[in-house]
């Protein structure tokens, strides 16, 4: 399902993708010739019952799984037709993850995981170090850059895995439930600094979510509907910060 | 898009080393594991090459620039040979030597005596000779005098002018110290160490080798230079010199030598000899090995413990676009981490513990090969780097399968926990298959063409691959079956203990099969030790049918050292009670063959009954005492591939002569194998009257017990000798036996030490992994005694399983290396024995390692607060 975009060029274009999963004995189809395309700075919320089908196309759209048929394309880039080390490679370029689970290095700093992305892309060091503690900044946590994660609350645990996502600036950003952890209040407070800075570095998000707060930061809603996605209606946009 | 990844990841790298340590405990385990089996290696192989050098480098300093050697058919040469070479021959660069081992009493040390004439010196040995200060009027005043090197003095504290109270075939001397001799260098100091210098008529003396010399050291240059004349004239006639052809100096000087005097290079004795220890040397590092085997199961096992525990890690890793590449460079580093400490703690180690290994392998080469005496361990750089280069490289091979895995598994899989346990149930037939397939591989491997020991070892490592890769599915048979017994017996808890082993399949399978290969490995050793014990029981029962048994005392059963008074022998021959007698004379020969052992005995009824053949012609008895035939053992059939109807050429007193082999019988004295000649048959060949054992045979009503210390009272004041018992000598001969299996037994203990560290390490892991699901327990009602028992439980039934499935591997080990190993490394065959006290026994090691290995963690559990455990990360 795609929806025309009056001043750009889609930066991710999905076509037709299936995807099955074996189950026992049984076949389940959990993408069904699913196709959508997201434009440059847009902020897309995937909507859906668990098991729907979500987390799987985030996983498709960032090059960790391989479709059964269809493609991905990416700023021009078919990724599904990459090699697995080619779509790494990618991966680690231009795709920035938020997980629900935070899914933060227990062995590596809150500075450390920051700087992770950028490490595995080849920044020097002093690119690394100054881009992690200016993120470390923008998520409000500048004096806990040499703290372990099992240190943190989970609300800064997920404001660390949001500058982390965002540090190498990649070209588009995907959350699974980035808020599904957290409860009402942080919640809040971290959909507020995610929307915020997404807006502030342009970056492009698709974010698959139950969270109303974040509803209301969408510029796109799709709802996941027996294996593909379908337009719902937005919430009145909030104004940009 | 980027196109490079370079592997320059410090954060990666960081974040590797941290998990180990935050894991303390696992860390050092792995670490002191492959130490262990570093250890294990490297000290055999010290000890090892330190008994080799010293022997050797003793040997190249009495050698010295000689070129070549005279020797006698037997094991002495007639001093008349050397008369005749510098008077009649003319032959100047020549020097007598008599050689032998004395000891002192205190301390008690062995040395080598050399004795020589410091005339004929100087050209051979810078430290003997008149120029390294040897004054001739104290050397050679008829008193038994002798020089020892300073450093060697000092050892003992004494001084010249001293007397070193010295024990030489069986007869003590009193020796005064006529000087000291000042090594040039390290070198020297080292291979002067064990050496005595007497004048050769002491030597003599003190070895009973009255008119006869060991050998004579020559300086034959090849061009004919100092060469008699008419040698020289026959090389000017005919060239060019072709070694071993009748125109080479050593052949023709050999003609013009009496009948059975050969003319040999020198060093080729010493490398016969040095050989001899070959496959002894071979077993002990095979032996070593093993341990270094089961170490890398250890490896393995710590990494793919670190691999399953970290599986959301890695996923997190590779979402965020790590590649599979850095992933597995990532994993083989932390591997590296453990290896690299692990390798240099255990060559440290190694070091330590060839110290206390040098001595047991040191006896037993003076048991069953020759005297060498070994006061330190030599560092072998050679050895460091060949131990550095195995630890290192079995950490990298046991890492590699871990490494791969990790990096292989799609991000998808990854970030699902328990999938590896899952994939290791559903791949178990396959894992079997593969096993079996090694398996057969293995049998394969026994039936390969030239029989080689090293077939027999490659056959024993597929075997133990394939029964690891079978064990899975032999740990869920057995599970199935024990489930219903250990609900009955526990109930649920009990239950929950066995199926918790299939649960963690992944990680149970490799602990149990680390403990199954050692405690296997320590079935396969015990009984082949047992088999091999019982075996020369029962021979030495039907070797030894004589009463009493009188020898001088050697320091190696090859006893060559000196014989028995002839005085003594008649005395005791015709001691009252004695009814009859045989003798015995071991001496060394030379044949087609090499350097061989030649037994001659006097064969009576007794006697004859004493050899149980394994192959004989027809009318042996009767053609033993007048025909050129000899006997050969088993393991000199097996060495020298000859059998009955074969010729042995003899270098005998009246020169080359034939001897048919009429019979191979068993024997487990000499792992090199020796010949047999009837005494009648020697006389006619041999000059040499010497006698160096005498069995006795008494009258019935005789006690022996009475008649023994009236024998050694004859014998007081004429020489010292050693009287034996029929038992007395069996249970002295099975104590060399013992000693013998020492470092074996020893292997084997380290090598189950080093799995029960593998098993502690797997097993806590293990229990530690699930404390989560040990807090849902508690906090479901548990009591912290239940859980105890819960954890101590698992553990337990893995140890009994592992028990259960060591057995039979046990046993095939063991009968690998008893009808293949040892056959082919020393062509014995042994009455393969299982006892059951060894079955039983393992079953207790791998219970006990195992339920130890479960009591920490199950108290740390049981310690922690459920709450704590079950908070999220």
């Amino acid at each position: 399902m795609t929806e025309p975009h009056p001043a750009n060029k889609p930066i991710l274009h999905a076509d037709n993708l299936v995807k099955t999963y074996r189950e026992g004995e049984k076949e389940r189809m959990v993408l069904n010739h699913l196709s959508m395309s997201v434009y440059r700075g847009d902020l897309v919320v995937l909507l859906g019952r668990s098991g729907s089908g979500k987390s799987t196309l985030l996983n498709l759209l960032s090059g960790i799984d391989h479709p059964d048929k269809g493609s991905v394309t990416i700023d021009g880039h078919n990724i599904t037709s990459l090699g697995e080390k080619q779509r790494t490679l990618f991966r680690r370029a231009h795709i920035g993850f938020v997980f629900q689970a935070y899914n933060l290095i227990p062995t590596l700093t809150v500075l450390e995981n920051i700087m992770l992305p950028m490490e595995l892309n080849g920044f020097d060091e002093h690119r690394k170090s100054e881009s992690a503690q200016k993120y470390l900044e923008e998520v409000g946590l500048p004096d806990r850059a040499s703290s372990y994660p099992d240190q943190l609350s989970g609300g800064e645990q997920q404001r660390v895995a949001i500058a982390r996502a965002l540090a190498h600036k990649p070209r588009l950003i995907l959350c699974d439930e980035p808020t599904g952890n957290l409860d009402h209040k942080t919640g809040l407070l971290v959909s507020g600094i995610f929307h915020d800075l997404v807006k502030k570095t342009g970056s492009t998000v698709i974010i698959a979510t139950h969270d109303p707060n974040m509803h209301r930061f969408a510029d796109h809603i799709y709802q996941f509907h027996e294996g593909t996605v379908q337009p719902a209606d937005a919430p009145e946009k909030q104004p940009d910060a | 898009m980027p196109s490079k990844s370079p592997y320059n990841s410090g954060l990666l790298w960081r974040s590797g080393i941290r998990y180990h340590f935050r894991r303390p405990w696992l860390y050092v385990l792995s670490v002191v594991g492959i130490a262990l089996g570093v250890a294990v290696v490297v000290s055999i192989d010290l000890a090892n090459s330190s008994a080799e050098k010293a022997f050797r480098m003793s040997a190249e300093s009495v050698t010295g620039a000689a070129t070549h050697q005279i020797y006698g058919a037997g094991s002495r040469l007639d001093e008349e040979v050397y008369r005749t070479l510098r008077t009649e021959t003319g032959f100047r660069k020549s020097a007598p030597v008599v050689e032998g081992h004395a000891s002192t009493t205190d301390p008690i040390r062995s040395f080598q005596v050399l004795g020589i004439d410091p005339l004929a010196e100087e050209p051979f040995r810078s430290f003997s000779s008149q120029q390294a200060g040897i004054e001739l009027s104290t050397f050679m005043s008829g008193q038994i005098t002798g020089f020892l090197s300073e450093t060697t003095a000092e050892a003992l504290q004494v001084a010249p002018g001293d007397t070193l109270d010295l024990t030489a075939g069986g007869n003590h001397y009193p020796m005064q110290i006529a000087g000291l001799i000042q090594p040039e260098d390290e070198y020297s100091r080292q291979a002067l160490e064990n050496l005595i210098i007497v004048d050769i008529s002491t030597a003599q003396k003190l070895f009973g080798m009255d008119k006869y010399l060991s050998r004579i050291d020559l300086i034959l240059p090849e061009d004919g230079t100092g060469l008699p004349e008419h040698i020289t004239r026959a090389l000017s006639e005919s060239s060019p010199t072709q070694a071993g052809s009748a125109t080479d100096p050593a052949r023709l000087l050999e003609a013009s030598l009496p009948d059975g005097v050969s003319v040999v290079r020198s060093g080729s004795r010493t490398e016969t000899v040095a050989q001899m220890t070959r496959a002894f040397e071979l077993n002990l590092q095979a032996l070593s090995m093993l341990a270094l085997l089961v170490g890398m199961f250890l490896i393995y096992n710590t990494i793919t413990f670190t691999v399953v525990q970290r599986r959301p890690l890695i996923g997190r890793l590779r979402a965020l676009g790590a590649t599979r590449g850095e992933i597995q460079r990532m994993i083989l580093g932390e591997a590296l981490f453990i290896g690299i400490p692990g390798t240099i703690l255990g060559m440290t180690g190694g070091i330590l513990l060839a110290q206390f290994l040098l001595q047991y392998v040191t006896q037993t080469i003076n048991d069953l090969y020759f005297v060498v005496s070994v006061q330190q361990v030599t560092i072998a750089p050679l050895t460091l780097i060949k131990g550095f280069f195995l630890g290192i490289g079995a950490t990298l091979l046991a890492s590699l399968w871990p490494a791969r895995e990790a990096s292989r598994a799609p991000v998808r899989i990854v970030l699902q926990r328990s999938e590896k346990d899952a994939r290791l149930r559903r791949n178990t037939p396959v894992l079997s298959l593969i096993g079996l397939l090694f398996i057969l591989m293995g049998i394969g491997f026994l039936f390969l063409p030239g029989e080689t020991i090293i077939s027999g070892y490659v056959s024993l490592l597929h075997i133990i691959i394939g029964f690891s890769l079978l064990t899975p599915l032999l740990i869920t048979m057995m599970a199935s079956l024990l489930r219903p017994v250990a609900g009955l017996l526990f109930g649920l808890p009990g239950k929950m203990a066995v199926r918790g082993v299939v649960t963690d399949l992944g990680r149970t399978s490799v602990a149990t099969s680390a403990l199954v290969i050692a405690v296997a490995a320590a079935i396969g050793v015990g009984l082949m030790v047992d088999s091999f014990r019982v075996t020369v029981d029962s021979w030495l029962e039907s070797q030894l049918q004589a009463d009493i048994y009188i020898q001088s005392p050697g320091f190696s059963t090859r006893g060559l050292d000196s014989g028995l008074d002839p005085e003594l022998i008649a005395l005791l021959r015709n001691a009252p009670g004695v009814s009859g007698s045989h003798s015995v004379q071991r001496t060394e020969i030379q044949t087609n063959q090499g350097l061989d052992r030649l037994t001659v005995v006097e064969t009576d009824r007794e006697a004859v009954q004493s050899y149980n053949f394994r192959e004989r012609s027809p009318g042996l008895w009767d053609r033993f005492d007048n025909e050129p035939v000899i006997l050969a053992t088993e393991s000199y059939a097996f060495n020298n591939d000859v059998s009955v109807g074969d010729t042995i050429t003899i270098n005998t007193d009246r020169g080359e002569h034939n001897f048919a082999i009429a019979g191979i019988y068993y024997d487990y004295s000499s792992d090199t194998g020796l010949l047999t000649m009837s005494r009648t048959v020697y006389d006619r060949f041999f000059d040499s009257k010497v006698i160096s054992g005498l069995a006795l045979y008494t009258d019935a009503d005789t006690d022996i017990e009475t008649l023994i210390p009236d024998l050694r009272e004859r014998s007081a004041g004429i020489q010292n000798v050693i009287i034996q018992s029929n038992q007395g000598l069996r249970e002295a001969s099975m104590e060399i036996f013992d000693r013998t299996f020492t470092v074996t037994i020893v292997m084997r203990f380290l090598a189950v030490l080093v799995a029960f560290i593998g098993v502690l390490s797997a097993l806590m892991a293990l229990q530690f992994e699930r404390s989560r699901e040990m807090a849902v327990l508690r906090a479901n009602g548990l009591t912290p005694g239940q859980l105890w028992g819960l954890v101590t439980g698992q553990t337990g039934v893995i140890g009994f399983m592992a028990g259960l499935l060591s057995i039979p591997l046990g046993i095939v080990m063991a009968a690998i290396l008893v009808y293949v190993i040892n056959l082919r490394s020393f062509g014995w065959t042994l009455q393969f024995q299982i006892t059951p006290e060894m079955l039983i026994q393992a079953m207790l090691v791998a219970v006990t390692a195992a339920i130890l290995a479960g009591l920490y963690p199950s108290w740390k559990i049981t310690q922690t607060n459920p709450a704590d455990a079950l908070r999220d990360e």
